[in-house]
């Protein structure tokens, strides 16, 4: 309490002296021609002023001095300097902050889009990336040394729109590349940049822009993206320390390299710049926050609008955002077979998206909004006032627009609300902002009016009383009654009860012009009268239809009386939503499905894939996710879960050692030869489909991989399918972790396209090479840590640090073992390679993938020690498979290789089971055998058959109940279990289509109801403002 | 008696296995040069009833005689099948197999030529007898292939080959079989994942235009065929060949029927719109939506060549199971089908497949004996030739298979099987691979060495 009133003294003191001694108009630039020195001294009174949301004056006086409120009150005096604004019966609120801000695109010159936060293009096209100049970062979409300000050019068009919006101040933000560069907060005024700019370097910017899978430049995929930045932070870390030793001993060491980017991010880590991650998508929220947490960052989201769609694990983050508003409007419903090409994801989204910021806001997250992407910026308050109509609180609404906004960029010093001593932007209007009817009049910027509604010095709106002096000395007095919009006036003139609408009534330069029919007075034919205004009167002329001319003139009376507003009823689209559930569209659930404490499975066919083999009539008891015993007539607790399975098979669930499900932007990272530093990880769409139906074939874990395009690819992530967790909670902790390798075509890209012919390696003989030298490169890497950490404390602090490399730090966990090879491979060649170069250094390969010719080989596989994971029976796609044979599998199994059939595919990993079955059919294998290789085999490969893989006491139940033999292809999956929670019923299954296809009927039918209802209200039908039309971001 | 055909058996079987290993390719089977009779096995003819323990006789490549009791004419190869199983060679009815080797070698890929309207290019005439996928798809009861060219609009003539042979022309069972047309795709795709992907417009117009490209050809091969049609007459001038508009003239008299490959449910709409228009008869091949217009498929007639059950949803929202369940629906509805696979340049080498699609319509409802119906007599009767192969009839062809099962089911053996009567190699590139390395292992003492 005391630190506040110290804190307003000394507000009220620096504002008092700031009146005694004006510093005002310092320039440097030199005044040519006259001074120009108006007083910028204003008194705004007599209005209703919203000083800060949910504080009301409701008749003040603000005082405006040099661009800078000095009071703000219901008792202030005018100064005696002031000039005097009358807004009695408007509303003062704090000037709006547009938090996102792009500058309009220029219109003539190479067509530039505005890019949108974290847009790709994929396509096939060669980017042209300009160039940075000077000692800039290797990467041409890490720029964080620019600044927005640099290239911002007010537009007059551009700034009128955001006038009209009530938008006074914004955050300048820059645009394109990866790290973007510093926003600046400027006023959204014309004038000198030297005098707009509030302050520059308010943040940096971040998004996750990346090229397409052909693109060239690094990134082109959102894992690599992620992998630039977490690399380009460790290098600004590197550079501090870097410069710190060298500078302490310039003496006798090279100095560093200089790297404008890297200088530029040191406030940055540091946390004396906050970050701003714009992104495209609620899970590129999450992964913008891990980056936050791994750095330490400070800063803020620039928001997508799906937040809602991960609304727990978003809430937890406590990170502010900005809000785009830009719900979507227009869905192609029209005919039943238009329909179905709109995903029910789309028709919820279009119904909660106007309810995403309330549900932000009651999770506590401080929330703005932003005009960034909509296309047409008019939308804006349909859309804000539509979310307050919804639920969301006007307070916070006008906060986000204010002083919350201002707090997010930390300027809630000068900018957000009307009090003494803030920057002097304000809105001017006619009513409350949150109101359809309601305009904005003016916006006061740097304590400068600038009109948005245009206001003539008299208007001529309201009832006056006039009198007209007829050419034959008769004198008429009538009441002539003026209303509507300036530039579409109407009127009425009412005469010894005769009342007569008027055909024209229209201001001109000041001068009002009225056309209307005399034949009710006795004059057949037009009047025409016009008249100069005058404060409180008119006076003019007219002409009679005979031309005889005649005077007039009218006295103001009253105001229109306005219409007393209807209570309106909230039309269809306000009403609020209900929270999708997750993941969002059809399929989705309210929450995750139980773990029941007893689960006791009765009289099934049980094929273990353990040493328990296959169990004829037997029982299966789990507790918590566990299985506890398998065998016949076993009993479990009253309170079990207990499933007849007579008639029916179990096994394990299926795992898949070779899946591409669910990995959003991209699975390959394919503009460089080595990208171990790249992490599916970081990449899973918890709500891709794929999951879900792959549930539906019994598949309950899968080993996602990177993709195929370079020798050295990314990380992997094995995941269990927890349809309805976020993203994290699929990722199965257990599994080593592993990375990608591929040899042969595809990472020489001999099937890319004739283009394609310059990037190393293009033979098996420098596949071979490339590898070879990235170990050394890791083994060299970790030799000059070793002696660096070697050094005496004081020598070491003066000497220039190595500096920490994502890729060879990945590269060197496989060299010690801690990191598992999944190398993509078919010709017998390149597998003996790999196995000799590994030998050489002195570690094991995982698993050999696709492994085509491994039957070639299998002696030396198995002496190695590696597993090998292949097709049932692909072959002949490309060259190097043409001697790829279905018993592949088979006869390495044979010779003792522990195999694995895979999917590579989301549409064969439904149907594991029956790719197992192809293991008896080519080659021989049992049934049992047969199975293994789609259970417990993957599961040793991925070194996690300690925990799955198996039907034994204390592994995981993971299960799937089966209508017959899991290898018929008459069977199908019933049920899919997973560590004793049930993820899959065909049951649900059939009840969840009918509330699908429910869902999807109800919300068409309110689509058009919604279309229907504006119609009438006579709004446009505007297509498309969202600027997304039809936009599926996850499908 | 009993232990003449055992013997013959083991016999076959031996020689059988012998050819394998030494055979550095397989060789098309010579002409059937005397009876053979199938004797002891289960028959299922599939167009009638199934009969256990039967005899099936079938002569220089027809099937003379199906029962328990037929007389066999003396000369007659007898081959003990008891516990065995005979069903007709499945088809596969939507294939590129012969016109493509390796789908990533340009120089093996034929089944795309250069420009839209190709209605004068012949499938048959670039088959590759030698194909290293001929006897992988054979091997699993496969005997008969539509093969299908898919480049452009109109795409040209399929041929129906018999997959044993030394020529296309020994190999060609029926050809053209039917004039393909894939039909552009008509859903307008909205993203902005695609900044310089063409406007809804441009979208538009595109389509528009392609769907009058295919009027056009028409209307122009209408105007040629009028016009050679006049010649005869006198006064009417000579008009010089057009290979294209003379091609489509068997299609226009309806003797050849047009294959549309369409899925969406608005490109179906429009092509059975456009098939109306232009009175020729249509066969949708694909056919994921069909379902959805499964009403006027059946009072038009119009068959549909099933393009895959092992294939995803198209739209998230639908159940995991709809391409599993479109068979039953069309069976359900009444509307004539057939279970082919998904076909293009990479299914060809994963033809052998057929049977396990069929199989999951039959998991996902559709009855069992219609499935089997779907890959062998539906086929035959939608491609035209029901009246020689599809099923075991007597006068048909003797194009079947001997199995110890259900060939539906993935761990069932294909043991035997005939086309025209001629007995089929069913080794392959892959059993000589698999063969060769088993002896590295061998060698290496890592196997057993076999008996």
């Amino acid at each position: 309490m005391g630190r506040m009133y110290l804190r307003s003294f000394f507000v009220g003191l620096f504002v008092f002296l700031l009146l005694a001694f004006p510093v005002t108009g310092q320039q440097t630039k030199p005044i040519e021609g006259i001074r120009e020195n108006t007083p910028r001294v204003h008194a705004l009174i007599n209005a209703r002023i919203v000083t800060a949301p949910g504080q009301i004056i409701e008749k003040g006086t603000v005082v405006i001095r040099d661009g800078v409120i000095v009071q703000a009150g219901a008792n202030v005096e005018p100064p005696a300097d002031a000039r005097i604004w009358d807004y009695a019966g408007k509303t003062i609120y704090p000037g709006f902050i547009e938090p996102y801000f792009q500058p309009a695109q220029p219109r003539k010159g190479p067509q530039q889009r505005p890019t949108p936060s974290g847009s790709f293009s994929g396509s096939r096209q060669r980017e042209t990336m300009p160039q940075s100049i000077g000692p800039a970062h290797w990467n041409p979409r890490v720029h964080p040394e620019r600044t927005a300000l640099k290239t911002y050019k007010p537009d007059e068009k551009q700034l009128k729109t955001y006038h009209r919006l009530g938008f006074t101040t914004a955050l300048l933000v820059p645009q394109k590349g990866i790290f973007r560069g510093s926003s600046a907060l400027i006023h959204l005024k014309k004038g000198e940049l030297n005098a707009i700019t509030i302050q520059k370097d308010v943040a940096q910017h971040l998004t996750f822009e990346r090229g397409g899978f052909r693109s060239r430049t690094y990134p082109g995929s959102l894992m690599g993206a992620i992998a630039l930045i977490r690399q380009t932070f460790l290098d600004a870390r590197w550079y501090r320390d870097a410069w710190n030793a060298y500078r302490l001993q310039p003496h006798g060491q090279e100095p560093p390299e200089v790297n404008l980017a890297l200088e530029a991010l040191q406030p940055v880590i540091g946390q004396q710049q906050p970050v701003v991650f714009a992104v495209e998508n609620e899970r590129d929220f999450l992964r913008a926050h891990k980056i936050f947490k791994e750095f330490h960052l400070k800063g803020w989201i620039k928001g997508s609008g799906y937040e809602y769609r991960l609304l727990t694990a978003i809430r937890d983050t406590r990170l502010p955002v900005i809000l785009p508003v830009n719900y979507p409007q227009k869905l192609k419903l029209d005919t039943p077979e238009d329909a179905l090409n709109v995903s029910l994801q789309e028709l919820q989204h279009w119904e909660a998206a106007p309810d995403n910021a309330r549900w932000l806001a009651e999770a506590g997250l401080p929330i703005a909004f932003t005009t960034h992407e909509l296309k047409k910026t008019d939308q804006f308050w349909e859309n804000v006032r539509l979310s307050v109509k919804r639920g969301l609180s006007p307070e916070i609404a006008l906060a986000a627009l204010t002083t919350q906004a201002a707090r997010i960029l930390g300027v809630e010093d000068r900018l957000g609300s009307v009090a003494s001593g803030k920057l002097a932007n304000l809105v001017i209007t006619d009513g409350d902002i949150f109101d359809q009817e309601t305009q904005i009049l003016d916006v006061w910027i740097a304590g400068e009016r600038i009109e948005v509604q245009e206001q003539p010095p008299v208007d001529p709106r309201g009832i006056w009383e006039a009198h007209f002096n007829l050419p034959d000395g008769t004198r008429i007095t009538g009441e002539l009654e003026i209303k509507g919009k300036l530039n579409r006036l109407q009127g009425k003139l009412t005469v010894q009860d005769q009342t007569i609408r008027l055909d024209r009534v229209y201001l001109e330069f000041q001068r009002l012009g009225l056309v209307f029919k005399g034949d009710s007075l006795g004059y057949a034919g037009f009047l025409r009268l016009s008249a100069s205004l005058l404060p409180g009167k008119f006076s003019g002329k007219g002409e009679l239809p005979d031309g005889q001319p005649f005077t007039w003139e009218a006295q103001y009376l009253k105001p229109v009386p306005e219409k007393p507003k209807k209570s309106k009823k909230p039309t269809l689209m306000e009403q609020p939503a209900q929270l999708p559930p997750f993941p969002p569209g059809a399929y989705g659930r309210k929450s995750l499905p139980e773990q029941p404490e007893y689960i006791l499975v009765k009289n099934a066919t049980i094929w273990t894939s353990g040493p328990q083999g296959i169990l004829e009539n037997a029982d299966m008891l789990i507790k918590r996710g566990k299985i506890v015993k398998l065998g016949q007539n076993l009993s479990a607790p009253e309170d079990a879960v207990v499933i007849d399975a007579t008639g029916k098979h179990v096994t394990p669930g299926l795992i898949d050692a070779h899946s591409h499900s669910g990995i959003d932007g991209g699975v390959n990272e394919a503009t460089q030869a080595v990208t171990a530093e790249v992490r599916i990880q970081d990449v899973i769409n918890s709500h891709h489909i794929a999951f879900y139906r792959e549930l539906a074939g019994g598949l309950t874990m899968s080993n996602l991989l990177h993709g195929s395009a370079n020798p050295i690819g990314g990380q992997n992530a094995v995941v269990k399918l927890r349809w309805g967790a976020p993203p994290d909670e699929f990722l199965y902790r257990p599994a080593p972790p592993g990375i990608k390798f591929a040899l042969g075509e595809n990472v020489k890209q001999s099937n890319w396209g004739d283009q394609f012919t310059t990037r190393y390696p293009q033979t098996r003989m420098g596949v071979e090479q490339i590898i070879r030298d990235r170990f050394q490169a890791a083994l060299d890497y970790k030799k000059q840590w070793e002696q660096y950490r070697k050094l005496p404390k004081k020598i070491r602090r003066r000497t220039i640090p190595p500096r920490r490399d994502l890729e060879l730090e990945t590269l060197l966990e496989i060299l010690e073992g801690k990191r598992w090879i999944h190398s993509h491979s078919y010709r017998q060649d390149e597998i003996l390679m790999l196995i000799r170069v590994a030998e050489e250094f002195g570690f094991t390969i995982g698993v050999f993938q696709h492994v085509l010719e491994g039957y070639k080989i299998a002696e030396a596989i198995q002496a190695h020690g590696a597993g090998a994971s292949t097709f049932s029976d692909w072959w002949a796609y490309k060259f190097e498979v043409y001697d790829a044979i279905p018993y592949n599998g088979a006869l390495m199994h044979d010779v003792g290789v522990v195999v694995s059939y895979n999917s590579d595919s989301n549409e064969l990993a439904r149907r594991l089971n029956t790719e197992a079955a192809k293991a008896v059919k080519y080659g021989g294998l049992s049934p049992e055998e047969a199975l293994k290789l789609v259970t417990i085999n993957p599961a040793r490969q991925l070194k996690v058959d300690h925990r799955v893989g198996s039907l034994e006491p204390g592994k995981d139940a993971d299960f799937v109940i089966w209508s017959g033999n899991p290898l018929s292809t008459y069977t199908i999956c019933e049920q899919t279990w997973i560590e004793g929670r049930k993820y899959f019923d065909r049951e649900e299954d059939l009840q969840m289509r009918k509330m699908v296809e429910k869902e999807r009927a109800r919300l068409i039918q309110k689509y058009l109801a919604v279309q229907k209802e504006k119609k009438k209200k006579g709004m446009p039908d505007k297509p498309n403002p969202s600027g997304r039309p039809g936009y599926r971001p996850h499908e | 008696m009993r232990l003449t055909h055992t013997f013959l058996a083991v016999l076959f079987t031996w020689v059988g296995f012998v050819s394998a290993i030494v055979a550095s390719d397989q060789i098309p089977a010579p002409p059937q040069t005397r009876p053979i009779a199938l004797i002891g096995g289960t028959i299922h003819t599939l167009s009638g009833a199934t009969i256990e323990d039967g005899i099936l006789l079938f002569e220089n490549g027809k099937i003379t005689a199906i029962g328990q009791n037929v007389t066999l004419p003396d000369n007659t190869r007898k081959i003990d099948i008891r516990g065995k199983h005979v069903y007709p060679a499945l088809i596969s009815a939507n294939t590129v197999i012969g016109l493509t080797e390796i789908n990533a070698v340009r120089a093996t890929r034929d089944f795309a030529e250069v420009g839209q309207i190709n209605p004068n290019v012949r499938a048959e005439v670039a088959i590759n007898p030698d194909s290293e996928i001929i006897p992988v798809t054979r091997a699993n009861g496969i005997a008969l292939a539509l093969s299908v060219p898919i480049g452009g609009l109109i795409a040209g003539t399929s041929a129906l080959i018999m997959l044993d042979g030394w020529t296309w022309e020994e190999m060609t069972l029926k050809a053209p079989v039917g004039l393909h047309i894939r039909w552009p795709r008509m859903q307008i795709v909205e993203s902005r994942y695609y900044i310089r992907r063409r406007s809804p417009e441009e979208q538009k117009k595109e389509i528009e235009k392609s769907l009058k490209r295919i009027r056009q050809a028409f209307a122009d091969a209408r105007a040629y065929w009028k016009a050679k049609q006049a010649e005869a007459r006198k006064g009417i001038p000579y008009h010089a060949t057009d290979a294209r508009w003379e091609a489509m003239i068997p299609v226009l008299k309806g003797d050849v029927p047009v294959f549309v490959h369409a899925d969406d449910i608005l490109q179906i709409q429009s092509a059975i719109e456009w098939a109306t228009m232009e009175k020729v008869r249509l066969v949708i091949v694909g056919g994921y939506d069909s379902w959805r217009v499964a009403d006027v498929l059946r009072e038009k007639d119009i068959p549909v060549i099933i393009g895959g059950v092992h294939r995803l949803p198209f739209r998230r929202w639908e159940p995991y199971d709809t391409p599993f369940t479109l068979a039953k629906k069309l069976y359900d509805a009444g509307v004539k089908f057939c279970i082919a696979t998904g076909g293009g340049p990479f299914g060809a080498a994963h033809e052998r497949n057929l049977p396990y699609h069929a199989a999951t319509a039959a998991a996902y409802g559709l009855p069992r004996e219609e499935a089997l119906k779907a890959v062998t007599l539906y086929p035959a009767e939608i491609l035209g030739v029901a009246d020689r192969v599809g099923s075991l009839e007597v006068g048909k062809d003797a194009t079947l298979i001997v199995t110890n099962g259900d060939p539906l089911e993935i761990t069932t053996r294909i043991e035997m099987e005939f086309i025209q009567g001629r007995e089929i190699d069913l080794s392959s590139r892959h059993t000589q691979l698999y063969t060769k390395y088993k002896q590295k292992y061998i060698q290496k003492g890592l196997l057993p060495a076999e008996e």
